[in-house]
């Protein structure tokens, strides 16, 4: 799977994504998206996190060319959007807010439709493309039926077939789990991994951090039109403050608490059999080490990282304040 | 410069890593767009309705002939009880003012508001389909579609009046008679003008289906001019800007059963809806070649 | 819109500059033929004098063409609405089409076009048909036995210009014409206009401009083909608006050539309604007299009175049996004085015809409330009723006169 920009050596080359200044101001005056420098690595699962109406769907119109920016320039797979529309176009796959197809046509159909339409495409495969997509998402058995009879998730997962229609470089999801259920999710998540191993770029938004978590190696946070960070996640978490937990038994309580603040470690608390304190920049292989070496049950250790989702909303907020 | 040279113009030559775009994508997108006019059950109900209405007529025609009440009604009705192949022409004058419109307006109006609406239109572009093309190839599937409706009309009207009237010699309006195979050949150039006449209704709801994602909307608006250019079309204060009305020259139609057809006449018409074409369809190329797709 | 488009060929404003384009070459391409045809030509001029013997030494030559009529009389709104179909009382207002054809000699044909209707007129030597598509009715009009020897002495004369067109229900350039040419050597001045084109030919123009102020008629324009001196257009200025004729008749289209033999053989179609009409011929002793010098034989028809002269002339009928003619009692019709003979002027016996009462007797007429109508047109004054138009006042009195003339109506109710 080599597409335009797929880079001679690895990851170093040109990201998949890159935007420069991108703004859109609507003819209403409101800025929706603001001056964002979105960099979305080769090879990388990109989480692209924000409320709703914080701009990201705008945003992914504008990558792909749907909306014209006010401002700013984008780069898709090293090319120049959106005139390079028609080259790079065939090998992204897009799932742009919610999946949208004919209703009276059973899925299968609206596949073929998609496909006949692709200039690029190849009818002869079809048949069998469509049939393996299809079969990726697990809507195998109800390709027949009529898109309208469709539950929210098997239409989401129709979306995710169009998408794979044909072999990919780059695929762009916004909200891709949005009205699954948990096992759907996890699908999900397999699938990106699964596409993400295979060398396909995957930017994927989502308002629910959790959902995507887990699987993504590069994150972006966006708030009212604001790209706020963008890095790996490890990276970004860092900057935060972790935290130690030690369980012990119960004769050796005092001997750790003692312990913890001979290594330097601040703000101890006990809870139960459990000791919590700041890490600071103790190395936590220390503590274990220094525990067993003073002969004190160690029956637990934990460290603690700030959670994405505490980063989350510390820089989007809390609570219904939704950006727009 | 034609929408085909400019779908030419904007298609940049493929790289090398594109597969070439097989022959005939062209040929692919369009019958892909006939198929979903054409097999659209509210359209084919539309088709099916129209095909009713001289069935219809004629039934009416054929019940009450020779009765009290047979008399009046629109033009050419009193022919058809003793010339089935008038109940094409009746068919179709009677369909002219509103059916037609209604009908055509539904079908062009959806074009690309109903796709922008269901949200299809996005992942058309995103495959990508160039836009110029699109438009040519939606804009060829509803000229598609308003020939299938006069033809469902033309049809239906052809087989109701051949079972229940016959078919004989025809009666022109200047009063001299010819054979019924003129007569057919005359009635088969009606057909052919009164679909040419529509191209231009639907260059306007073509247009009026980018500027909206309401499809509703622009069926809507471009109905309402069809009726509004009858209205205007009969304010005699406005005669210095009836030739140029879309309607104002449909009824034209009526110099094919003339002794000596002016094709001046014809043409004339043909020129008037050949210039709403040319104007709205480069109106409706223009706003969805640079429209944001936010829907 | 936006800074970028969506595909690169083109800047958006270039885009819309699209639309632009083909709009301004639309409307040049529909603009520029008149533009064109406008264009004034380089004519070798002429005297007044000299124009008229060129119409007047014109042999008549075949022709087809199109003729459009419009009417501006300011008369009240028909209720057109309940008529379908093309019928001479289109003529009575707003604009019309007639399609023309002509061998030179005793062939011819005219039809009122409507949208879907036709009504034609149909001459063919001695006999001559009107047809109306709405209706689907012929009338067939002949000679009778007695005058069919005759005919060929009258056709020599009709070849001369000299006899009534049988068929003078539609208004041609030349009929008009030659009614207007009769009047232009009384209390006229006549001079030569500039030269202009009228359905893409060169052509003169005799402008007519009446001596006095007692007439409705501002002034008469008459384009004279300048190859064939065939009159191609006449319009009548009315006094009340001296800027848009009250009045035009011309071609939009014509061509000198021998029109398809086809047109003129005219068969009554099955299953219409045909009614036989015979016409006397005229006394040729009549039409000697074309001279305008001789409108006051006029006068010689039983009940009729000619008073005024040349553009104030006021023709009086007596005797009319206005509510008998309305009721369409063929009786009342050819009971009216002159009726079965010919004016000296066709064009006022045009317009006479037209305005008060024929509808009972050309049976073409679609059958409408002809009383309705005449109520409509008319407007009740103290000596009768009054019908006002641009160019014609027409008063029938409560005795059974009629009076009509090109001048205001006070003139008529002062003499009635």
């Amino acid at each position: 799977m080599t597409g335009p920009s797929a880079p001679a050596d690895g990851t170093a080359a040109e990201p998949a994504v890159r935007t420069r200044g991108l703004t859109k101001r609507f003819r209403s005056g409101q800025v929706a998206v603001d001056g964002i420098d979105l960099e979305v690595p080769h090879g990388a699962i990109y989480g692209f996190l924000g409320p709703n109406g914080s701009g990201k769907t705008t945003t992914l119109r504008m990558v792909l060319g749907l909306v014209s920016p006010t401002s700013g320039t984008t780069t898709l797979l090293g090319e120049t959007m959106p005139g390079a529309g028609p080259r790079v176009l065939p090998h992204v796959g897009a799932l742009v807010e919610g999946p949208a197809f004919h209703p009276y046509l059973s899925g299968r159909a609206n596949l073929d439709r998609l496909d006949a339409a692709d200039a690029t495409a190849d009818p002869r495969s079809r048949d069998l493309r469509a049939a393996a997509a299809l079969e990726r998402v697990g809507l195998g058995a109800a390709a027949r039926k009529p898109y309208r009879q469709y539950s929210l998730g098997m239409k989401q997962r129709l979306g995710l077939a169009a998408a794979l229609l044909r072999p990919r470089d780059l695929l762009v999801l916004d909200e891709p789990t949005n009205g699954l259920d948990p096992q759907g999710t996890r699908e999900v998540r397999h699938l990106l991994r699964e596409l993400a191993d295979a060398g396909t770029t995957v930017l994927v938004s989502s308002h629910l951090l959790g959902e995507i978590e887990q699987v993504c190696t590069h994150v972006g946070v966006m708030s009212r039109g604001r790209l706020l960070v963008q890095g790996p996640p490890e990276q970004l978490a860092t900057d935060g403050e972790s935290t130690v937990a030690v369980t012990t038994t119960a004769p050796c309580l005092d001997g750790a608490t003692q312990l913890l603040a001979d290594l330097g470690l601040t703000g101890v608390r006990r809870d139960g059999r459990t000791l919590t304190a700041r890490l600071g920049m103790v190395a936590p292989e220390k503590i274990s080490a220094a525990m067993v070496g003073a002969g004190l049950d160690l029956v637990g250790l934990e460290v603690r990282r700030p959670r994405l989702e505490t980063l989350f909303v510390e820089l989007t907020g809390e609570g219904f304040d939704v950006a727009r | 410069m034609s929408l085909a040279d400019l779908a030419a113009a904007e298609r940049p030559g493929a790289p090398a890593e594109t597969p070439a775009p097989p022959r005939g994508a062209f040929g692919r997108l369009l019958r892909s767009e006939l198929r979903l006019v054409l097999g659209r059950r509210r359209n084919l109900v539309l088709l099916v309705g129209l095909a009713l209405v001289p069935v219809l007529l004629g039934t009416v025609l054929f019940v009450t002939r020779d009765t009290a009440i047979s008399a009046g009604g629109p033009p050419f009705v009193d022919r058809v009880t003793g010339n089935g192949l008038f109940l094409v022409l009746t068919a179709l004058v009677a369909c002219l003012p509103l059916l037609l419109p209604l009908v055509i307006g539904i079908v062009s109006g959806d074009a690309v508001a109903g796709e922008a609406q269901a949200g299809t239109l996005r992942y058309l572009l995103l495959l990508p389909v160039p836009r110029t093309r699109l438009l040519a190839a939606k804009a060829l599937a509803v000229l598609v579609f308003a020939a299938c409706t006069v033809l469902a009309i033309a049809l239906s009207g052809l087989v109701t009046g051949a079972a229940y009237f016959g078919i004989g010699d025809v009666t022109l309006l200047s009063g001299d008679t010819v054979s019924a195979a003129e007569g057919l050949a005359r009635t088969a150039g009606i057909v052919a003008y009164v679909g040419l006449s529509l191209t231009g209704l639907v260059a306007l709801g073509l247009f009026f289906s980018t500027l909206t994602e309401v499809p509703v909307a622009a069926m809507a608006a471009t109905v309402v001019v069809a009726i509004v250019s009858g209205v205007l079309d009969a304010l005699p204060q406005l005669s210095a800007i009836h030739g140029a009305l879309l309607t104002h020259h449909w009824l034209d139609v009526g110099e094919l059963l003339r002794t000596q057809i002016d094709l001046g006449v014809l043409g004339q018409g043909l020129a008037v809806q050949g210039a709403w074409v040319a104007i709205f369809g480069a109106l409706a190329w223009s706003r969805f070649t640079t429209a944001d797709v936010s829907s | 819109m936006a800074s970028t488009a969506p595909a690169r060929s083109l800047s958006p404003r270039a885009r819309w500059a699209v639309p632009a384009g083909v709009a301004a070459v639309v409307a040049g391409a529909f603009v520029a033929p008149s533009v064109i045809a406008s264009a004034s030509s380089d004519l070798p001029e002429l005297t007044p004098a000299e124009l008229l013997v060129k119409v007047a030494e014109a042999e008549p030559v075949p022709l087809s063409g199109t003729v459009v009529y419009t009417a501006r009389l300011g008369l009240p709104d028909l209720p057109l609405s309940e008529v379908q179909g093309a019928s001479p009382l289109d003529l009575l207002g707003g604009s019309s089409t007639i399609r023309l054809w002509s061998d030179g000699e005793d062939r011819s044909r005219a039809a009122l076009l409507g949208s879907l209707s036709e009504f034609s007129v149909v001459r063919d030597g001695p006999q001559a048909w009107t047809y109306s598509s709405s209706d689907d009715e012929v009338v067939h009009y002949t000679v009778d036995a007695d005058d069919l020897e005759r005919y060929g002495e009258l056709d020599d004369a009709a070849r001369s210009g000299a006899a009534p067109e049988v068929a003078g229900d539609l208004p041609t350039p030349a009929e008009a014409a030659d009614a207007l040419l009769a009047y232009a050597a009384l209390s006229t001045d006549v001079s030569v206009g500039t030269a202009t084109q009228v359905a893409g030919r060169d052509a003169y123009q005799l402008g007519l401009v009446p001596r006095t102020d007692g007439t409705l008629v501002d002034r008469v324009l008459v384009a004279v083909d300048a190859e064939t001196s065939a009159p191609l257009r006449v319009q009548v200025w009315a006094t009340g608006d001296t800027q848009t004729p009250a009045l035009e008749v011309g071609f939009t289209d014509v061509s000198f050539t021998a029109p398809d033999d086809a047109v003129f053989d005219f068969t009554a179609p099955p299953g219409a309604t045909t009614t036989e009409v015979e016409v006397p011929l005229p006394d040729p002793a009549d039409h000697e007299g074309t001279d305008p010098e001789d409108l006051k034989d006029l006068g010689a028809f039983d009940g009729v009175a000619v008073s005024g002269f040349g553009w104030e002339t006021v023709v009086e009928v007596e005797g009319v049996d206005i509510e008998g003619l309305l009721a369409g009692d063929p009786a009342a019709a050819t009971a009216l004085p002159g009726m079965d003979r010919s004016f000296g002027s066709e064009g006022a016996q045009d317009l006479y015809g037209e305005l008060v009462g024929e509808e009972g007797t050309v049976p073409g007429v679609p059958e409408i409330d002809a009383a309705a109508l005449y109520d409509q047109l008319t407007q009740e004054v103290p000596e009768g009723r009054l019908l006002t138009s641009a160019l014609l006042s027409v008063l029938v009195t409560d005795d059974g006169r009629v009076l009509a003339g090109a001048v205001p109506a006070e003139v008529l109710r002062d003499l009635a």
